[in-house]
């Protein structure tokens, strides 16, 4: 009896298939949501809303994970590689990239720019408002500020470019099958421009809620000053830089000399001297931006690499931003001149700050700069607002000789006060472009506080105006599948 | 469970040791024919009842039997069976034959076991007996040289680490390519592959082509291989105790050694390179010098200071940082194992210790398990059985990242004069910043593992020939990973904060099988035919949590902690759904042909495409049993077999059909969406198209054995990336592009040049060779697996060929490095941009084997075993670092002193200085990635030598030791032959590289090693 009713429960088991339903195969992931599900209401836009921001910081070649807030020095002429150091970003030191070089800044960019892409795609069927026209602007910010960056890597500046120039693919689709072609040059800052003017528009004040952790009207305002400049644009420069920062920066936007070293450490009282930051939570816990220029090390710093000799001659005792940037100090028994712009916030963990991505300070230097070359008539507020920033950087600072510049003197010490500014911020090498200078290291001195060391050899030394080493090549393997894009000149 | 069964087990040996009483009684002795010596054990049945009993330790018997009685049945697993008519007599001794065959006549194949006579497909068999006994704490890589197509890997010497698999190639390029591991009917899980204890193998069956594979179907495609482990057999019990002890080293360097501290230190002055140790020993001296316009500070001090500098730097230095990463380590196993049975009840048991301290000081894994086989013929048609196996893992594990924390690189890094431990005891952190020895003991990293497998199964055999069984079993893996950034560690102090992390994983694998097996012979036909239904399920469960700031490093429960940081947790599934069936037929056992047809569903590929059907068909023809003709006598065995089928492959991550976006990011610490991976609805199984033509023969009696195959197998539809421009935001998807051919031949061969009773020699070889080839692809020319770009895979060459410039040496007129360009040119200036395809070398092994030999006589016996791998080629990463002058902040090979110094030089290394600025030229200083540093990975290692003896006579029998004492000596990788800078046997090293065999880096070293052994039987 029992043989025949084992028998048949075997039986049926495997003629049914021992109750193998197909629907056993249906599995989902309990981490992910599908595609389609990631835009179905406000909350769900405000977490694609959040992955933009989550990509600036963890990238590796942008805001906080990644190498963007030195790569504009090291290309430069403010740095000089530490013999102690890992050696890292040599390449770059040494221009030595090729076509497998810069992936991360090109794949890293696009990552970015298509979370944008896709919320602008998604948010058409939401109910007009402050909500959908913040998420718009925010895409559109985003999606302009990554786009700039990279045109500044790979591109001629708008200001020096020719009509035939051409630059990266302004992708605004998320489609898997695009296949885009370079663009002009010059249409593609427009498209920038243009995001971001729409952008100023729809997009949410600072205040009730709006923070500078995300893009708000100030800061695309700012971006935009930095754009115009960029361009050429003078005029639309001292527009927006004002709109940004108002016609004279407040003391809480331009922060006294004593809040000044607070910038660097997230303190409250200084936050308002940033426009826009790419937050780095403890738990996050990125210490990127330090590491790129140092590792702290038992007895002391390690520098990969230290301020360059000439460059550190320029800032002056009584400069704040020289006692904020710069710390002299001995590694293995030689005193250096490290970088501690990135030392982190109060207490632990160490080295953990946000990335700033769009300071006061930058936009006002635009406008000085945009109003010294706009023509005689906006001369004096150039000077005035130089002013106002040295006011607030040189202790015991006297105006009497800046009030009296004129000409190139005045645009020297503007430029010469947007390079001790924004150093070891990933600008310099941008702007050495932009103004169509060679880039010149301090041959002669080496890493050591006293020059000693070893200074850049003869072949690194200095980069000639118009070297195709400006503009960084395209990745090879985005050329090899999609031929649309052009290679710069000068790699193979 | 296990406790209840083992109670059981010992109610039912007390009921089967009870004696009939009645009648006449008959007594003997049962003796082996082979030695002479008494059987225990033995069963003797009266023919045609009930009534039966075994022989006692001294092979004796005593039996009542009824005056019906004729006959008396004498059966012994491994002797022939042998009747004996009742006489008169009340004494009946029988002496019996012992049948050489009966062990390796059973093959175990897919869901059933059949008789190696009916064969037809490629199967290769291992005994268990040749993964015994050896200092390599893992299955896996045991395996190698075992067996013709089954190509091992096992480069990392990490105690418990695996071994790297490939049955006849590698045949996906993105999708795994290792075999199925079945043990006991349950699929094993990677993790649990070194939970498998080699001892409890009784086989491992290699299933390689197609008609062998096709039953698995679905995850068939790299090849299966099945292992059985021990089951007790119906005779007395029998225990058995052993101990081994064995020492292990780091293998050395082959070709190349490292700098001495005078070396480096003289290296560097010619460099003009000052190291910060000397740097600071000048500065803490007050030693100043004045700048000159040529070589840094070391070069401008006097002679003499700088002698004194470099003496004292070499008597306190480390010297060879090797004594300092590296151990002998001290290995031992104590194993008890006790198997027997009676009538209706075997059972095995099993358990053991095992602890394997590696070569890298600080690392250590140890095992723990136990084991418990028991079948129980609970009814004449009805059979239950259960294989339960527990093993505990231990395993503290060392970094083995490019960077200094890791020892494996650490030996490269670090210069011989510097100091370890500075003068107070701490330790030196060196150039690096960071000490090996101190992030080893105070960043402690720790996997603690509990493997279980389980299979419990009734089988119901009736109609006579119909056999049912449903089986249940699992595989559960669970692991308790841990990180601890102690408090007061270097690391520690750096980042401002303690840490420890624990994660706990479960993956719970269980599948559901039913089989149905009717077997029947009429007359000259015989059939087997077997249907049946599997459905496997994986469950996996992660936790995850962090927390900083703890007290002190006594503390190691996040409990403890100041501040939680991480608390997460996780889950992925996967499932599988089989329907299979398969029919064989011989005639007159001359003509076979077996066909198999399996369908799976997989719940990782796209909704509409997830069944896919898998079948085989295989022909095979015993030219000896042919009655056409008579082969001459000199041919013992000869036949002939062919197969052609299809297998699947699934082995890519869950859910990569769809597409979604993920969660598991925050930004600001909140919720944030970003897109994960583009949709694929159409994903399906990768599908391997596999024909086999094989030869099994024997001559003189079947002194000559072997086998020959050759196969061509076609891994289409390959579940690979398909790119798209990164543009998009992504850089590629899971689709179904692309295919790879491995062809090859294998051939295994036995020789017994003598077979005496107490005198044997035989000699065996095994040869395998396989091509690798790219037969298709979604874009050709596509990057290989290596970050550098050093590989490509292209259509017509290996998976992954070399992409390298080529090299041509050093201009002896002023020592630069000079390449070919791609049109041939030659050029100073080196450009990635030139890379050309290096046709035919590639990291995939092209052929290896084995050449052995066994020897015994009288109770001794010696076995040697040498393999062989050749035909790859690896990138010696190591070699191009130690031997590049910017190399120089860490130590370097001897040989790099080996560079051009002055016109006409002819030297292998380019120029360290510039001689037309006396100053250190920054573009000859690296090597870069081109052909000089490709080699060829051929080697032949002494892998195995055993040299035994066992002491098994009557008075052994006597102090109870009935199975006799073995002592035994046997060593691993005794020697190396090889023309490679360095380690040959380079595989993935852990987190380092992800081709096997495509790059030397800084793994955990190899290691050879020696065991002495004893096993005592009572």
């Amino acid at each position: 009896m029992k043989k025949i009713l084992y028998t048949a429960v075997l039986g049926t088991m495997l003629v049914l298939g021992a109750g193998c339903s197909k629907t056993k195969l249906d599995l989902y992931p309990y981490n992910q949501v599908a595609t389609e599900q990631a835009f179905v209401d406000q909350q769900a836009v405000t977490f694609d809303v959040n992955g933009m921001y989550q990509g600036l910081r963890a990238s590796g070649s942008y805001y906080v994970g990644g190498i963007w807030n030195i790569l504009g020095d090291v290309l430069a002429d403010n740095l000089v590689l530490s013999q102690a150091g890992r050696q890292s970003q040599k390449t770059y030191y040494q221009w030595t990239y090729n076509s497998t070089s810069t992936y991360g800044l090109f794949t890293g960019g696009y990552t970015i720019t298509r979370r944008a892409n896709a919320i602008l795609e998604n948010i058409g069927g939401f109910t007009p408002g402050t909500f959908k026209n913040d998420a718009m602007g925010q895409a559109l910010a985003v999606r302009g500020l990554v786009y700039f960056d990279m045109a500044r890597a790979y591109s001629k500046i708008y200001v020096n470019a020719a009509d035939a120039d051409y630059t990266l693919p302004y992708v605004t689709t998320t489609s898997a099958t695009n296949m885009p072609a370079s663009e002009p040059l010059k249409g593609f800052y427009d498209k920038v421009i243009a995001d971001l003017v729409q952008a100023e528009g729809l997009i949410s004040a600072t205040g009730s809620g709006v923070t500078n952790i995300r893009m708000n009207k100030q800061a695309v305002a700012g971006l935009l000053a930095r754009v115009y400049l960029y361009k050429g644009d003078y005029t639309n420069c001292i527009a927006a830089a004002t709109r940004a920062i108002g016609a004279t920066p407040t003391a809480s936007t331009i922060p006294s000399i004593a809040l000044f070293p607070g910038i660097w450490t997230d303190a409250t009282a200084s936050d308002g001297a940033v426009l826009f930051k790419v937050k780095n939570t403890s738990l996050d816990n990125l210490n990127t931006q330090g590491v790129n220029y140092y590792q702290a090390v038992t007895g002391g710093i390690k520098s990969e690499y230290v301020v360059d000799y000439t460059f550190n001659s320029l800032f002056q005792a009584t400069d704040v931003r020289k006692s904020s940037y710069i710390s002299t100090s001995a590694y293995n028994g030689v005193m250096q001149n490290h970088i501690i712009k990135y030392a982190g916030r109060a207490g632990t963990p160490a080295g953990v700050v946000d990335g700033k991505a769009i300071r006061v300070a930058e936009v006002l230097l635009a406008r000085m700069e945009a109003e010294y070359r706009n023509g005689a008539a906006t001369i004096p507020a150039a000077v005035a607002d130089l002013i106002l920033l040295k006011s607030n950087r040189y202790t015991g600072y006297v105006s009497t000789v800046d009030a009296a510049l004129t000409g190139t003197a005045l645009l020297n010490e503007i430029l010469l006060q947007r390079r001790l500014e924004l150093a070891f911020e990933g600008d310099r090498f941008w702007d050495l472009k932009r103004l169509n200078q060679p880039v010149v290291r301090d041959a002669v001195h080496g890493e050591n506080a006293d020059g000693s060391g070893t200074p850049p050899s003869s072949t690194i030394a200095t980069l000639a105006v118009g070297d195709f080493k400006f503009n960084l090549p395209y990745p090879q393997g985005e050329l090899t599948f999609n031929p649309a894009i052009k290679q710069n000149p000068g790699y193979n | 469970m296990k406790k209840l069964l083992l109670v059981s087990l010992c109610f039912l040996l007390l009921c089967a040791s009870q004696v009939f009483a009645q009648g006449k009684t008959i007594t003997g002795t049962v003796t082996s024919k082979e030695d002479g010596l008494p059987l225990p054990g033995v069963s003797v049945k009266v023919v045609g009842t009930q009534i039966g009993t075994q022989t006692n330790a001294n092979g004796v018997y005593s039996i009542a039997v009824p005056s019906t009685a004729t006959k008396l049945r004498f059966s012994y697993v491994s002797f022939v069976q042998q009747d004996v008519a009742i006489g008169s007599s009340s004494k009946i001794s029988v002496s019996l034959n012992p049948d050489a065959k009966a062990l390796s006549e059973v093959v175990v194949v897919g869901y059933q076991t059949i008789a190696r006579k009916d064969v037809v497909g490629a199967i290769a068999n291992v005994d268990g007996k040749e993964l015994e006994a050896k200092p390599i704490a893992s299955f896996t890589q045991l395996l190698q040289g075992t067996a013709p197509g089954v190509q091992v890997v096992g480069a990392s010497g990490r105690p418990g680490s695996n071994g790297v698999i490939r049955i006849r190639g590698t045949g996906s390029i993105s999708a795994g390519s290792d075999p199925l591991i079945v043990v006991d009917g349950i699929q094993v899980q990677s993790a649990a592959y070194n939970a498998i204890n080699p001892d409890d193998i009784e086989s491992v069956s290699i299933l390689k082509d197609a008609a062998a594979v096709s039953i698995y179907g679905s995850r068939g495609s790299n090849g299966v291989l099945v292992v059985t482990t021990k089951a007790g057999k119906p005779n007395a019990p029998q225990l058995r105790y052993s101990f081994r002890f064995g020492k292990t080293e780091r293998q050395a360097l082959k070709n190349v050694q490292l700098m001495s501290s005078a070396e480096k230190l003289q290296y560097e002055y010619e460099a003009q390179y000052t190291n910060p140790t000397l740097d600071s020993m000048m500065t803490n001296r007050g030693i100043t010098a004045t700048a000159q316009a040529t070589g840094t500070k070391i070069n401008w001090i006097p002679a003499a200071t700088r002698q004194n500098l470099w003496d004292i730097a070499i008597s306190r230095g480390a010297g060879d940082w090797a004594k300092y990463l590296f151990q002998t380590a001290t290995m031992r196993t104590h194993e008890v194992s006790l198997s027997g049975g009676a009538d209706k009840l075997t059972y095995y048991l099993s358990g053991n210790i095992n602890d394997n301290p590696g070569v890298e000081r600080f690392s250590q894994f140890n095992r723990k398990g136990g084991r418990l086989n028991v079948t129980y013929q609970a009814k004449e048609w009805f059979k239950v059985g259960t294989n339960i196996g527990v093993t505990a893992t231990h395993d503290n594990r060392l970094r083995e990242n490019y960077n200094t924390q890791n020892s494996g690189g650490a030996l490269y890094f670090f210069n011989p004069y510097e100091q370890p431990y500075l003068n107070d005891g701490s330790y030196n952190s060196t150039w690096q910043g960071f000490s090996p020895l101190e992030g080893a003991v105070n960043n402690p990293v720790s996997y603690d593992r509990v493997n279980q497998f389980g299979s419990f199964y009734g089988e119901a055999s009736f109609f006579k020939h119909l056999k049912l069984k449903s089986q249940y079993a699992i595989n559960y893996n669970t692991l308790a990973y841990q990180t601890y950034l102690q408090p007061g560690s270097n690391l520690s102090n750096i980042l401002g904060y303690s840490q420890k992390t624990d994660q706990n994983q479960t993956d719970f694998f269980s599948s559901i099988t039913n089989t149905a097996n009717w077997n029947q012979t009429v007359g000259k036909h015989s059939f087997n035919g077997l249907i049946g239904n599997e459905y496997d399920k994986d469950e996996f469960y992660n936790s995850t949590a962090t927390a900083r700031g703890f007290p002190s490093k006594n503390y190691t429960t996040l409990e403890n902690a100041a501040t939680p940081t991480v608390a997460s947790t996780s889950r992925t599934q996967f499932s599988l759904i089989s329907y299979f069936a398969s029919l064989s037929y011989d005639y007159d056992k001359r003509y076979y042909v077996t066909g198999s047809f399996r369908r799976d569903g997989s719940s990782r590929f796209g909704a509409d495409v997830r069944f896919a059907n898998f079948s085989s068909i295989g022909l095979a023809w015993d030219l000896k049993n042919e009655k056409f003709w008579t082969l001459p006598s000199v041919i013992s065995d000869l036949k002939l077999r062919g197969s052609y089928g299809t297998s699947g492959n699934n082995n890519i991550g869950e859910y990569q059909a769809l597409g979604t976006y993920s969660l598991t990011s925050k930004y600001n610490d909140q919720t944030v969406a970003i897109p994960l991976k583009l949709s694929n609805p159409t994903l399906t199984w990768e599908t391997t198209y596999q024909k086999d033509l094989g030869l099994t023969f024997g001559f003189l009696d079947s002194r000559i054995t072997g086998e020959v195959d050759y196969y061509s197998r076609e891994n289409k539809n390959l579940l690979y990336n398909v790119n798209v421009s990164t543009t998009t935001g992504f850089s590629s998807y899971v689709g179904n592009v692309g295919a790879v051919k491995n062809s090859g031949i294998e051939l295994s061969l036995t020789g017994t040049v003598i077979r005496q009773k107490d005198f044997k020699w035989s000699l065996t070889a095994n040869y395998s060779h396989n091509d690798n080839k790219v037969t298709a692809l979604y874009s050709d020319n596509a990057t290989g697996v290596s970050a550098n770009g050093l590989n490509k895979l292209k259509i017509g060459e290996p998976i992954n060929v070399f992409y390298l410039v080529n090299e041509k040496g050093v201009d002896p007129t002023d020592g630069r490095e000079v390449y070919y360009n791609i049109d041939g040119t030659e050029t100073k200036t080196f450009s990635g941009g030139q890379s050309q395809i290096q046709s035919g070398k590639s990291p995939n092994v092209k052929y290896y084997g084995t050449f052995g030999t066994d020897l015994s006589y009288k109770g001794v016996d010696l076995s040697v075993r040498l393999y062989y791998s050749g035909g790859n080629y690896i990138y010696n990463q190591i070699w191009m670092d130690e031997v590049s002058s910017s190399s120089v902040t860490g130590n370097l090979f001897t040989e790099a002193s080996n560079y051009w110094k002055k016109p006409g030089d002819v030297t292998p290394y380019p120029r360290v200085i510039d001689p037309a600025t006396g100053k250190p030229d920054p573009i000859q200083a690296t090597e870069n990635f081109s052909t000089k540093f490709l080699e060829k990975g051929d080697y032949v290692s002494l892998r195995d030598v055993t040299l035994g003896y066992t002491l098994k006579n009557k008075y052994t029998k006597k102090i109870g030791l009935v199975g006799g004492i073995r002592l035994f000596a046997q060593g691993t990788n005794l020697a190396i032959w090889t023309k490679f800078h360095g380690n040959p046997e380079v595989s993935e090293a852990g987190e380092t590289t992800s081709y096997s065999g495509n790059l030397a880096l800084y793994g955990y070293p190899p290691i050879r090693g020696y065991t002495f052994g004893i096993d005592v039987k009572f």
